[in-house]
């Protein structure tokens, strides 16, 4: 267990460090350099005396594989290096602004998602063939096709344009003063409303789907067969051994859910103004502004196999079958 | 009949099985139903769109124009034919979703026959990439991607495809890595045929029904992942799709004026779209995975 623990992590690290260099090439495998882009980008065009300030100052000059190990050793420590746009600002400044907002609607999101998701799941493979299974299989397969952004659009057009009962975009009413922190919270949770309906729609019936099935594969295994040879009713035998049994694919479908949920966050967070990592991501690209961009990409993918690391431990640990 | 059966090669006997299957699946038929609609939609669009899209004579109505007689959905920002444009972003939808699923499936298949079927190091090293794919983050790359490449059909395929064989890869290696063990093989090594035709004559065509379904299922993925690069403005802007309409949708500010009429019917179709080849995929997967067939 400890070994395959430390191979795992290992993994990881081998992981996000091709990302990470992934990252950094992409960007010098433009055309000309990722500077001369933003100051094209930029409405007064270029001026060539500032061009070469800000080339120097960012580095740019250096030999590539000297910005590849100065890029390295920064993000060791936690350095992102400097907007291109907000001149002067450190990026991880920038994201550790955004990074409440986005882990707060995420982690809602996703937690409401898996409760609700698994509960439809369960409901359905104990009715298998029923209308409520047939049904949760049909709208589940649906909800999984609606484009998440569209399904926000939607949900602005409803009940922000026409029925007012919340705000179009943003995370708190702008210009409102707060008297106390209670207030504060109310407004967030009221502007995070709709991004997070939207979120846990959209992914919820995939979970029921994958639930389903899982308890479905279980369900032809021999030990269900013992089981209720043994006698046991049928609640037994559908919580304590099979339910127990299907949550070890689940386990693996969460790991893998993250990618998923990280798409779902930068197109959510873009349709409703949520200034999270996945807004900068957009926004960051829109403006050119590519340290901001690598920063952000860095902190979704960090989080993406980091979750998939914890997720293949709790396996290992979950399942006495395995063995590494 | 029986004798037909018989005389079949292996392959050909699996899909006509495969057919019998597929069609007493409601689910799978509705989407294949769903998809020929499309399909027809994307060919006859020229001709059964009412108004021009592209060009300076695509401006037909008043800008925001709400639905009519003469525009059955309004009009966009320009003044354009919402109607007509839906028809024609159905050519552009397919097209990239088709194109970048083979993609991603052709790069699946090499990799998984050639993962499973010579094992050892190469095995290794290309499940070792194939784990680093799998947990970059889809849509955020894209975007990052689509970005250094600039706008066009072309690349939004290719950004696309390039990161979505992983699943593919895997599934496909695990068949072959049964399949080698089997007698065929065996006889044709033992004929002295090369690796590289028994790879690709022999092993190929067995996991040929495998790859259509994950092809497939690849597609509803692909035409998701346009939408959505296009609807962030990373669409070709030459181009007209559903994501980039929802794209202008939003600039411009459709949702101020509750213009319905712009923005609900693009989500339809790409939902109705997606739905088609996920009814599908499903199908394949209960008529494919051999722990659903075990239940009948």
């Amino acid at each position: 267990m400890r070994e395959y623990l430390i191979k795992r992590i290992i993994q990881g690290i081998v992981t996000v460090f091709v990302v990470v260099s992934i990252n950094f090439f992409l960007f010098r495998a433009m055309p000309g350099n990722p500077f001369m882009r933003f100051i094209e980008s930029q409405p007064r065009g270029k001026v060539k005396e500032m061009v070469d300030i800000y080339i120097k100052l960012f580095g740019l000059d250096k030999p590539l594989w000297e910005q590849y190990l100065i890029y390295m050793k920064n993000l060791l420590v936690g350095k992102f290096g400097y907007s291109f746009r907000q001149v002067g600002v450190p990026v991880s400044k920038i994201i550790m602004e955004r990074l409440p907002n986005t882990l707060i609607l995420m982690g809602t999101a996703t937690t409401l998602t898996i409760i609700i998701g698994i509960a439809l799941g369960v409901i359905a493979a104990g009715r298998r063939g029923e209308l409520a299974d047939i049904s949760t299989v049909i709208i589940g397969l649906t909800l999984y096709s609606i484009p998440i952004f569209w399904l926000g659009l939607v949900f602005i057009l409803v009940f922000g344009f026409w029925l007012g009962w919340f705000p179009l975009w943003g995370m708190l009413t702008p210009g409102k003063y707060f008297s106390n922190p209670f207030e504060y919270a109310v407004d967030y949770l009221w502007h995070m409303t709709m991004p997070c309906t939207v979120l846990v729609l959209v992914s919820a019936g995939g979970w029921a789907l994958i639930t389903r099935n899982a308890l479905l594969d279980v369900f032809t295994e021999d030990y269900i067969l013992t089981a209720r040879a043994k006698g046991l009713d049928e609640r037994t035998v559908f919580y304590k051994h099979a339910l127990r049994n299907a949550m070890l694919p689940l386990v693996t479908m969460i790991a893998l859910s993250f990618g998923f949920i990280a798409s779902g966050a930068v197109l959510t967070e873009t349709v409703f103004s949520w200034y999270g990592i996945g807004r900068l991501l957009y926004e960051g690209t829109m403006q050119h502004d590519y340290p901001v961009v690598q920063a952000a990409f860095f902190m979704i993918a960090v989080c993406v196999i980091a979750a998939n690391i914890i997720a293949d431990i709790l396996y290992a640990y979950l399942d006495p079958r395995v063995k590494y | 009949m029986a004798n037909e059966d018989v005389e079949m090669a292996p392959w050909k006997r699996k899909v006509k099985g495969f057919w019998e299957a597929f069609k007493r699946s409601k689910l799978g038929m509705t989407g294949l139903i769903l998809l020929l609609i499309f399909l027809m939609i994307a060919i006859t669009a020229p001709i059964i769109a009412p108004y021009p899209v592209y060009g300076p004579e695509s401006r037909v109505g008043i800008p925001f124009e709400p639905p009519s007689n003469e525009h059955w959905l309004g009009c966009d920002e320009l003044g354009r034919d919402l109607f007509s444009q839906l028809l024609w972003g159905t050519r552009v939808s397919l097209f990239v979703g088709f194109l970048a699923a083979l993609m991603a499936t052709f790069i699946g298949l090499i990799i998984g026959i050639v993962s499973g079927y010579f094992g050892g190091v190469i095995d290794d090293l290309l499940m070792r990439i194939t784990d680093i794919i799998l947990v970059i983050p889809g849509l955020p790359f894209m975007i990052i991607l689509a970005a250094v490449l600039g706008p066009s059909i072309i690349n939004i395929v290719f950004v696309i495809g390039i990161l979505g064989w992983t699943g593919t890869a895997r599934l496909i290696r695990s068949q072959v890595l049964s399949l080698k063990e089997r007698p065929f093989v065996e006889a044709a090594r033992a004929a002295g045929a090369s690796d590289a035709h028994i790879m690709f004559k022999h092993i190929m065509p067995n996991v040929m029904p495998l790859a259509f379904a994950q092809m497939i299922l690849g597609v509803s993925g692909a035409v998701l992942s346009e939408a959505g690069l296009s609807f962030l403005g990373l669409g070709d802007p030459t181009h007209i799709s559903w994501g980039m309409m929802l794209h202008y949708a939003y600039e411009f500010g459709a949702l101020h004026i509750g213009a319905w009429w712009y923005v609900i019917p693009p989500g339809i179709l790409i939902t109705a779209v997606v739905v088609a080849f996920t009814f599908m995929g499903y199908a394949f997967d209960e008529i494919l995975n051999p722990k659903y067939r075990r239940r009948r």
